[in-house]
């Protein structure tokens, strides 16, 4: 069964290339616009990975990560953040709430989302 | 017997004439008035200057009362009291002669009386005080010119001091005054304000005994201009400090304080405006990057040979606005003081070696020479921020690459120096910074005349960015170069002891 990756991101265009390309990887990909309706979806298609893009309408990034941490299933599932700025303030505290890698928004390489897909759960 | 009794006679005589003579000369030259006047005041002698005086002829004065030519009661009281002593000297009083303006004159009176001791008469004389009068009047006058003069002068004084006074009060900069030892002469209201000091409070103290003040001015005030100090969260002043002199020798210190609160606010509201404007642009950018990478990859379909080249023009370009954005991104966090992050222990070799590569490799596509001389012996780990120190590197290797012709060669150095600083220098042949502009070549967005008529791209950024990372490790860059021979950065970082 193909493992399965949630998508939160709220810029359309990007959301539409990581989930193409994913596709095109073999995985199951879902993808939500919204901070609010992502995590409600967390629950409903428990993903293997968690794609979680930190500047979001509604809840943020952080505030979905602190949730996860309380919720004994959710706070096992792996995240790679997708930062804007790739400031390592930024980048620091996700992993202080339990992000596993992170991605720069500006600077998409597709091979590298594959690559650190890879590396968190496998083909 | 009789016969000499007739010499001794006639010799008398001769000598009584003389004598006579010579009394009537004195009494005639004599220019100083005075007459004989019987007991009872009557003028029985006057000489040609008393005459002169009162105005009156010989005939007509003899056998005038001298009551006549004075006050009664004053002449009296004179006469009454030469009687008495004998003689009188110096007493004001008015004189009247015959058709003209009284004098004031000074009187001496002198009594004359026979061997038996008979009253004869007195003796009076004066002397005419007018011209010394008038001489007094005029005097005073004078002194009472020079003093309405004076007067006038401090008024006008005042006025300007007052004038003066009222624009420093009024200023709109704070002015600060101080003497040659640093105490405070003057303060106005503005700069009273901005330093939360009240004028009553620092009169004559010294800088050093307002712990605030020392702070702002320290040691060197002289050398402040137009130095920016934040002084509360809503106050930030440019100072300047002057030195005061008069004829050479300085009498104190100047300080104006300017309000540049609104300016900074601006310039803070400039650099958030280009920082969200390139964050913004980065997600588009990089969306095309990916697409365009994804259509050259082949990934979505085979592309014909013009395709892909088509293609590969178009991610080039927008790379280059990629990188655009990115300067921009960095200068103005550069300008905001959020730059430097993370500080760690850093071998350099380890550092610049991938740079070197890319380099190498970089110049060696466009025939131009690279070598690397390395350090003599192992260097000691430095305290920075190894992304910045790279980009810093990387763009100073990147202009010696880009601005060098076909044929010619980029040296990089690095190695400890003597005063215990990491130091790296490149070197190239390349085209040089022409004379008159090395005095921008780190200025943001500046670009030498000459390369940018080779080279059209390049965002002018790259050196300022180098220059403040540097800086803000406390290391300094400087550069030789000279026109079409080459040029040769070099910077250092300290190495700073634990």
């Amino acid at each position: 069964m193909a493992k399965k990756i949630l998508i939160i991101e709220d810029e359309k265009v990007l959301a539409d290339l990581l989930r193409k390309r994913l596709l095109m990887e073999g995985y199951d990909v879902t993808v939500s616009l919204d901070g609010k309706e992502g995590f409600e979806l967390l629950k409903k298609v428990k993903p293997d990975l968690l794609l979680l893009d930190i500047i979001l309408p509604g809840i943020d990034g952080f505030e979905i990560m602190e949730k996860m941490i309380k919720d004994k299933e959710l706070s096992k599932i792996p995240i790679i953040i997708v930062s804007n700025s790739g400031q390592p303030v930024e980048i620091g505290r996700a992993q202080k709430l339990g992000a596993k890698d992170w991605l720069i928004k500006a600077e998409f390489d597709p091979q590298e989302v594959i690559d650190k897909v890879l590396k968190q759960i496998g083909k | 017997m009789d016969i000499e009794k007739d010499k001794k006679i006639s010799l008398l005589l001769e000598d009584l004439s003389s004598l006579e003579s010579y009394i009537n000369d004195i009494f005639t030259f004599s220019p100083l008035p005075f007459c004989f006047i019987s007991p009872a005041g009557v003028i029985l002698e006057s000489n040609p200057s008393f005459e002169k005086f009162s105005g009156f002829t010989f005939d007509e004065i003899i056998g005038k009362s001298v009551e006549d030519l004075f006050d009664n009661e004053i002449i009296e009281k004179i006469l009454a009291q030469t009687e008495k002593k004998g003689i009188f000297v110096g007493q004001e009083v008015d004189f009247y002669p015959k058709d003209k303006n009284n004098l004031i004159v000074q009187v001496f009176a002198k009594a004359r009386k026979d061997e038996k001791g008979n009253f004869l008469g007195y003796f009076l004389g004066f002397s005419d005080l007018t011209k010394v009068k008038k001489a007094a009047d005029n005097s005073r006058r004078a002194l009472m010119n020079i003093l309405e003069d004076i007067r006038e002068a401090r008024w006008r004084a005042e006025e300007e001091k007052n004038k003066t006074l009222a624009i420093i009060n009024n200023f709109a900069d704070g002015i600060l005054v101080l003497d040659s030892k640093n105490r405070f002469l003057l303060i106005n209201p503005v700069a009273e304000g901005f330093l939360d000091i009240k004028k009553e409070n620092i009169m004559n103290k010294s800088v050093s005994e307002i712990p605030s003040l020392k702070n702002l001015l320290g040691a060197k005030k002289k050398l402040l201009f137009r130095k920016e100090f934040k002084i509360r969260d809503d106050l930030v002043l440019e100072v300047t400090a002057v030195p005061v002199a008069r004829e050479k020798a300085r009498i104190g210190t100047l300080i104006i304080f300017h309000n540049v609160t609104r300016e900074k606010l601006i310039e803070n509201m400039k650099t958030e405006f280009v920082s969200l404007a390139a964050h913004q642009l980065r997600t588009p950018l990089s969306a095309v990057k990916w697409i365009l990478r994804m259509l050259l990859d082949g990934e979505i379909g085979k592309l014909s040979k013009e395709q892909k080249e088509f293609l590969k023009d178009g991610y080039e370009s927008n790379q280059r606005m990629i990188n655009l954005v990115n300067d921009l991104l960095n200068v103005a966090r550069i300008e905001e003081g959020r730059y430097l992050y993370a500080l760690a222990l850093t071998d350099m070799e380890k550092l610049i070696s991938p740079i070197l590569d890319h380099f190498k490799e970089y110049c060696q596509e466009r025939g131009v020479g690279f070598i690397y001389k390395k350090p003599g012996s192992k260097l000691p780990k430095v305290l920075i921020d190894a992304e910045k120190i790279s980009i810093a590197i990387e763009n100073i290797i990147d202009n010696a690459a880009k601005y060098t012709l076909k044929g010619g060669s980029v040296t990089v150095s690095l190695k400890c120096d003597k005063k215990n600083n990491i130091e790296i220098c490149v070197k190239d042949t390349g085209m040089g910074i022409i004379e008159s502009q090395k005095k921008n070549i780190f200025s943001k967005f500046f670009r030498g005349a000459n390369v940018v008529r080779k080279e059209t791209d390049g965002s002018g950024l790259g050196l300022f960015i180098a220059k403040n990372i540097i800086e803000a490790h406390r290391g300094r860059i400087w550069f030789e170069s000279e026109e079409n021979k080459g040029t040769t950065f070099c910077f250092t970082i300290p190495i700073k002891k634990k």
